[in-house]
């Protein structure tokens, strides 16, 4: 047992870095109070979202009490809670069990396989216990309080809370054992934990839209008649649910009302918990190591001739273009950053495109869409380049791009490639793959509404031009601030606060700007509005630029 | 060639200097090795000549250029190899040596010759078109060391080059070392074994605890062993 505790808690420390943490308490101040900083910041900057959330779920309840339904709010707070858990664990356990490398060293130690997969899965787990507590003490409290529930219903809530992440987690984590180990798998890690992340969004859009078919047949927006017409017209609809979630039964007949059933029915679910985690221990002991070993396997290719190797070299290449390419490469060929900068630009997209199809926009609709276009083109060109600036900030490609590199960037620090050469190559790379959303929005937009050739040229240019502050903003903070000790490459672009100072900062910039110049197009004349957004765009770029550039040298000395 | 004036440096706010005070100077046409026990300061030293750290104070001059006043030119004079290269996984081996030549500025001819060359040497020539995450410790290194090479640099620098290769690889290096100075370049290279440095130094300089305690030829310095106690305490740590 205390193995198993020293084993967590190593865990643990390796992901968070704590032992980095603490030496840097008394060896380096400056580090320290950078890290502290963001370990306080955070959690206040998450205080409003709990709120709002325990505010909803009051609203809910009540709503809920109101048309004498209140038996569903436990189970749908349990599936929801579960839902989640079952959407970000995909990445949490992948990365704990199957991308870090801890793994490896340990395979050699002295300790047996089934302590180390029970202490991987509990310093997963930890996370989860405080993430689901945040999430359903609210819940349980509101309906115990709202119900009048006394000592016992308190007990029974909370051994569903002790259940609540570990039966989920632990089928998940049992099948991505399961489907890690087939043997097409060898060699595909990469393409394996795109589509696992992929399949994870599916999951999230179809249940909106499922849910979303639902309801859409009571066309009321109100309320309480919404909750009505879900609880009554469609009966099956949680009934469904639940049935991916069989376990919320159990716990709705447990807690719903005291009797003496609810020990049976609470029991029941801790037996299945406790199966399921023994499942889980049993698959990982069967073929978590070696599928390990076997997937450490990289995919070769096959051995190029001499002519082919003097062809790849090639002619002698810029500088700028090589800091690009490298920069390209890493971004598509490393799962993590290839779902965090690029394809959101796809997905967005996609998912617009999707939901405007689906929102059976009626004729007159539309016309009236066009109409209103035709009428005031300036409006919905600031949208436009509004939504494209968009993929520019929230990509956040160039706010990680000397963290993404981590151990490697030693490479980066001592080739002389100029600053200039430095700033154009890695903010080509995010154009580019800016670019490619304008690309894929334009296509969809088409489908629904011819767009004027001055519409697609003004929107591009602008959309490009106006990310450029954005850009070169995030850049100039991951020079001074980059973050390159991980071992993981999720740590790179997850626990990087440049992308949140890049994304809010850049967010509240062009949104003031869009406003602006709005209303400058509004009150004097579109043409003006223009003008000014590009020249205020142009400034600020070229003032980051030259500031960069006279900063960068001495800053990857300093890293 | 190089050339070091009083250069210290110490990490985070700790007391202790892991570079303290030190000078020296190499020649053109020298391997001079940089020699002490684990924790001494070398790769510290190393660190601040190839512009990855800052000096807290001095100055390092690297083929008269100063490496804190003009970044850019300093880095074109040297290559550098660290003593656990850690390279981006997902490239290729190819990719990578491009890379190299591009941003060193190598003409087309020049480096499809050098680059088969030095693969051909190192027996990489197999793996080139697989991602680095998929090579030894060893392939690593030797793929670190054929893009330091092909650019033909006035300083080549090296940290603990001899760890980890096998006897080929290493003979083959310290074959390559001494063809580079016979071109009146310099070769500088740290390692905790004396043995390494006995064979292959033209001078060597002998660091321990951040300073420097002797730097000569290797019969000057044993010469002045006899008489300088912690310099026989130092020789027994670095005899294996
Ligand atoms: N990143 C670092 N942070 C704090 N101390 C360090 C760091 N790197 C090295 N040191 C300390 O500096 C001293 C010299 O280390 P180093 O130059 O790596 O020695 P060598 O390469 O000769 O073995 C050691 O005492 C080591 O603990
Ligand atoms: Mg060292």
């Amino acid at each position: 047992m205390k193995e198993l505790i020293n084993l967590t808690k190593l865990f643990i420390n390796d992901s968070l870095g704590l032992s980095l943490f603490f030496y840097n308490r008394t060896n380096n101040k400056k580090e320290f109070s950078k890290q502290l900083f963001t370990l306080i910041i955070v959690p206040i900057a998450l205080i409003p979202a709990f709120f709002f959330y325990v505010f909803f779920m009051i609203a809910l309840y009540t709503g809920l009490k109101v048309i004498d339904q209140t038996s569903v709010f436990l189970s749908a707070g349990y599936i929801f809670i579960s839902f989640l858990i079952i959407v970000f664990g995909i990445m949490y356990i992948l990365s704990v069990f199957y991308f870090s490398k801890n793994t490896e060293e340990l395979i050699s130690l002295p300790i047996t396989p089934r302590k180390i997969i029970i202490s991987k899965f509990a310093s997963i787990l930890i996370f989860e216990y405080a993430f689901a507590a945040l999430l359903f003490v609210p819940v349980l409290i509101i309906y115990g309080v709202g119900e009048g529930m006394g000592l016992g219903y308190a007990i029974l809530a909370l051994v569903v809370l002790l259940t609540l992440p570990l039966l989920p987690l632990s089928l998940e984590t049992a099948l991505i054992m399961l489907i890690m180990r087939s043997s097409r798998v060898k060699g595909r890690k990469d393409f394996l934990q795109i589509i696992f992340v992929f399949l994870a969004i599916a999951l999230v859009i179809g249940v909106q839209f499922w849910f979303g078919t639902q309801v859409s047949s009571s066309a009321e927006v109100d309320f309480q008649i919404l909750l009505n017409s879900l609880l009554t017209n469609n009966e099956s609809l949680l009934n469904s649910i639940g049935y991916f979630f069989p376990s919320s039964f159990l716990v709705a007949w447990g807690l719903n009302r005291l009797t003496l059933m609810s020990v049976v029915w609470i029991f029941s679910l801790v037996l299945i918990t406790t199966l399921s985690f023994g499942f889980m221990v049993f698959i990982g002991e069967r073929f978590y190591f070696t599928s390990l070993v076997s997937g450490k396997i990289a995919r070769k290719g096959r051995t190029l001739s001499g002519i082919e190797r003097g062809k790849f070299l090639g002619k002698k290449g810029h500088g700028a273009m090589a800091i690009f390419s490298m920069d390209m490469r890493l971004l598509l060929r490393t799962p993590v950053y290839f779902f965090n900068n690029v394809s959101v630009v796809i997905i967005v997209p996609l998912v617009l495109l999707v939901s405007l199809s689906f929102a059976e926009l009626s004729p007159e609709n539309i016309n009236g869409v066009r109409e209103f276009y035709r009428e005031m083109p300036m409006v919905i060109n600031f949208m436009f380049i509004g939504f494209f600036v968009f993929f520019g900030g929230t990509s956040a490609t160039t706010a990680t791009t000397f963290s993404r590199e981590g151990k490697a960037s030693w490479l980066t620090r001592i080739v002389p490639v100029s600053a200039s050469d430095q700033i154009i190559g890695r903010t080509a790379s995010a154009l580019i793959v800016q670019s490619l959303g304008i690309l894929c929005t334009l296509i969809g937009v088409y489908f629904f509404m011819p767009l004027t050739l001055t519409t697609v040229l003004l929107t591009v240019i602008m959309g490009l031009i106006g990310s450029l502050p954005i850009l070169l903003f995030g850049l100039f903070i991951d020079m001074n601030r980059p973050l390159l000790d991980w071992d993981n490459p999720q740590k790179a672009v997850k626990n990087n606060m440049n992308v949140m100072i890049t994304l809010f900062i850049g967010m509240f910039y062009v949104v003031m700007l869009i406003a602006i110049c709005g209303a400058l197009g509004y009150f004097v004349n579109q043409w003006v509005s223009y003008a000014v957004y590009i020249i205020v765009s142009l400034i600020i770029t070229i003032a980051f630029y030259k500031k960069i550039n006279k900063d960068l040298e001495k800053r990857l000395l300093a890293f | 060639m190089l050339k070091l004036q009083q250069v210290s440096k110490t990490y985070g706010n700790k007391n202790i200097k892991a570079v303290d005070n030190i000078s020296f100077e190499v020649n053109p046409g020298e391997i001079f090795g940089f020699v002490g026990p684990n924790g001494a300061g070398k790769t510290t030293t190393i660190k601040m000549m190839v512009s990855l750290l800052k000096p807290d104070t001095g100055k390092i001059f690297i083929n008269g250029i100063d490496n804190q006043e003009n970044i850019l030119e300093a880095k074109k004079q040297f290559s550098y190899v660290p003593d656990n290269p850690e390279l981006f996984e997902k490239i290729k081996g190819l990719e990578y040596l491009k890379f190299m030549a591009d941003v060193y500025e190598v003409p087309t001819t020049e480096r499809q010759k050098l680059i088969e060359k030095y693969l051909d040497i190192f027996e990489i020539k197999e793996a080139v078109n697989d991602p680095i995450g998929s090579y030894s410790h060893g392939m690593k290194q030797k793929l670190a060391l054929v893009g330091a090479l092909i650019h033909n640099p006035e300083v080549f620098i090296l940290d603990e080059p001899m760890v980890g290769l096998d006897p080929k690889a290493s003979f083959e290096l310290k074959k390559i070392m001494r063809e580079h100075c016979d071109q009146g370049k310099s070769v500088f290279f740290s390692t905790h074994v004396l043995d390494v440095a006995e064979k292959i130094c033209d001078r060597i300089a002998i660091i321990n605890k951040g300073k420097i305690i002797e730097v000569g030829t290797m019969d000057e310095i044993r010469a002045k062993a006899g008489s300088h106690e912690s310099l026989e305490n130092i020789f027994l740590e670095l005899t294996e």
